[in-house]
């Protein structure tokens, strides 16, 4: 179904985009410099609202040149607010319909902004050419119709071999018929000598098995042993989960973020600067990128289905931008999970030991799929305490260097003085 | 022939158990140490807490969060208020009254580094250009295949030798404490609300990292 309608899409899109490319080809002065226009496009930060071939906080660009006077171009970017106080129709439908009202750009000379839509005109014709080289969006979007088109001749393939296999096997079943029907008396006859045969080969060989008392012996002892191992092994790993990996309910690849987009492991897990926990992200902090970010080109201009599962936790239109009152928690399957005897406190290691993410987590960076890197087991905490040098280079160890000093000296230290008097030694 | 193989000598004796020992290493070597199971657990009551993990689903709330949101007006221990809206105008209104109540020093400066590379420096780039490592072209390998990952919105650049403006008046280079102060509590075009991540003294100390990157 989904492969129908991106064909259709397909369709539509290309035939647009030729629509696009005849009128480019013979209306355009080209007079103005694209190149300038990118410049101005990138250093006037454009880019952070608008795009060409996506809405973003503000419209999509693509198809500017078509729905608007240049005129009228020039009066927007010089002075929006004019504009609408002045009631020009566009002006205040614009205004209705976008969150964020664009800012005045008026240092920007009406040749520049000819620049900016000869880039913006440029882009378009870039983006219709890679639509008609890619037959397409980007390469993943490519890569998942092939995908189907793989499929779809693999299921056609299936179902000729299929037919073949039935055809053949219908002609051996008849020829076989045929040679029971001519040698009937060759049959009863060597029947009639495997019945005499008596015991069959399987049960002489165990007779001849139980025969052999050392074989025997050695098969039982291995057999007791691979049992013994086996439990021994099964009794260690009570309880320990290393290589833990549970499927989580949005497929969310570490790979991509911590990996390639080198996003700091505590811009999500920050309570690994501040508590015991390193704590799961909530969902506005995932919204910061992905109130942009929708992977769309990968999936015929739809959201992505992991992403999509986002938007319903937080309960985000993506046309509107804005967001709704039926929120819901994304839950998560917990990995890492000591044993609540067991204290364990992630700023101690994270900020005063300065132990990396990596050293327990391992590979964070490289798992598409998270998994339990360490065992947590109490030996595997103690070996690396043992072998753990501490930095004494701080004010706690020269006060408590002092301390011991002022005690060497015999003066008198009391219960108050080393916290005695705090509330929680008693009240707790 | 087969009792003949059953009378095992030594050397058939050494061969099979080494044929066993190998075809043990090999299949032991399968996978990639990851499982979907738990595994077994013993007393399962010791591992579970008996007050409330933060991220554990609660009946005794009506959406069943046991991380509630606080209350409408209050403010947690050690936080000062923020008494400006999320508009224009309260942005500007913050620009002109707010100065950074912390004194700049070393430390403060360090700290607020710290905090702008792991908190900023993915979109605005290390030194503040507008060059993070989501801005730029990349790709990305897995059991999807090769495939470009979108680029985020590059913002603008911060330093006075680019004279980039701000989309709501004057230039990057420009932008005042509050101003600054206010687009990181509220966030503003591309840029998502960081009011979660940074307490009001880390936002202020970060504030004071950016006055640094707008001299270049």
């Amino acid at each position: 179904m989904r492969n129908i309608s991106s064909v259709l899409g397909r369709l539509v899109k290309s035939a647009s985009i030729s629509l696009m490319l005849l009128f480019a080809v013979t209306t355009t002065t080209q007079a103005q410099d694209a190149a300038n226009g990118a410049a101005l496009f990138k250093s006037n930060a454009c880019q952070s609202c608008h795009s060409v071939g996506k809405k973003g906080v503000g419209p999509d660009l693509q198809g500017l040149a078509d729905r608007r006077e240049e005129e009228w171009i020039i009066k927007w970017i010089h002075n929006p607010q004019a504009m609408i106080d002045s009631g020009d129709e566009q002006a205040v439908a614009l205004k209705a319909e976008y969150a964020t009202m664009m800012a005045p750009y008026a240092h920007l000379s009406d040749d520049d902004i000819r620049d900016i839509i000869a880039y913006v005109q440029s882009e378009e014709q870039k983006l219709a050419e890679k639509a008609a080289a890619g037959g397409g969006a980007a390469g993943g979007g490519a890569a998942s119709s092939d995908a189907n088109m793989l499929m779809i001749v693999g299921l056609v393939a299936l179902f000729v071999v299929g037919v073949v296999v039935i055809i053949a096997l219908n002609r051996v079943t008849t020829t076989l018929e045929k040679v029971i029907v001519t040698n009937r008396a060759a049959i009863s006859e060597a029947q009639a000598e495997y019945d005499q045969g008596g015991e069959s080969g399987l049960v002489k060989f165990a007779k001849a098995f139980l025969k052999n008392k050392k074989l025997v012996f050695f098969v039982v002892l291995m057999v007791v042993g691979l049992l013994g191992v086996a439990g021994w092994k099964t009794m260690w790993n009570v309880g320990v989960h290393e290589g833990y990996k549970p499927v989580q309910p949005i497929k969310f690849s570490h790979q991509i973020h911590a990996g390639v987009n080198q996003i700091e492991c505590q811009y999500c897990h920050g309570g690994a600067f501040k508590s015991k926990n390193a704590s799961i992200p909530s969902a506005n902090v995932c919204m910061n990128c992905h109130n942009t970010v929708t992977a769309s080109e990968h999936y015929d201009g739809e959201v992505s289905p992991e992403i999509a599962k986002l938007y319903r936790a937080v309960d985000w239109d993506v046309d509107s931008r804005t967001y709704g009152t039926n929120t819901r928690p994304i839950e998560w399957v917990r990995i890492h999970n000591l044993p609540d005897f067991a204290y364990f406190n992630h700023s101690q290691h994270v900020v005063v030991a300065g132990v990396e993410c990596e050293t327990c987590h391992g590979p964070i960076q490289d798992m598409e799929e998270v998994y339990q890197y360490s065992p947590l087991t109490m030996k595997w905490c103690v070996d690396c305490h043992q072998e753990t040098s501490v930095d004494t280079d701080n004010a706690y160890y020269e006060q408590l260097i002092a301390a011991h000093e002022k005690l060497k000296k015999g003066e008198k230290m009391t219960a108050a003085m080393i916290g005695g008097l705090e509330c929680g030694k008693c009240h707790y | 022939m087969k009792e003949n193989m059953l009378a095992m000598n030594k050397k058939s004796f050494l061969g099979t158990v080494c044929v066993a020992v190998a075809l043990t290493a090999v299949v032991s070597a399968c996978g990639d140490g990851t499982t979907r199971s738990a595994g077994w657990e013993f007393s399962r009551n010791m591992y579970d807490p008996i007050a409330y993990n933060p991220d554990q689903p609660n009946n005794n709330f009506e959406n069943k969060i046991t991380a509630q949101t606080p209350p409408e007006g209050t403010s947690p221990i050690g936080f000062e208020r923020f008494e400006y809206g999320n508009s224009v105008e309260e942005y500007q209104r913050a620009g002109e009254e707010l100065t950074n109540p912390l004194v700049v020093n070393q430390a403060n400066l360090a700290q607020g580094e710290a905090l702008y590379l792991t908190y900023c420096a993915v979109c605005h780039g290390n030194d503040g250009a507008g060059d993070g490592p989501i801005t730029l072209d990349r790709e990305v390998e897995d059991s999807r295949g090769k495939r470009a990952l979108e680029n985020f919105p590059p913002p603008p650049s911060y330093h006075q030798s680019a004279g980039t403006p701000s989309s709501r008046g004057g230039l990057m280079s420009e932008l005042s404490d509050g101003k600054i102060y206010h687009t990181i509590t509220y966030g503003y075009n591309a840029m998502g609300a960081h009011a979660s991540l940074l307490t009001p003294e880390e936002r202020w100390q970060v504030v004071m990292y950016v006055h640094e990157l707008q001299k270049k």
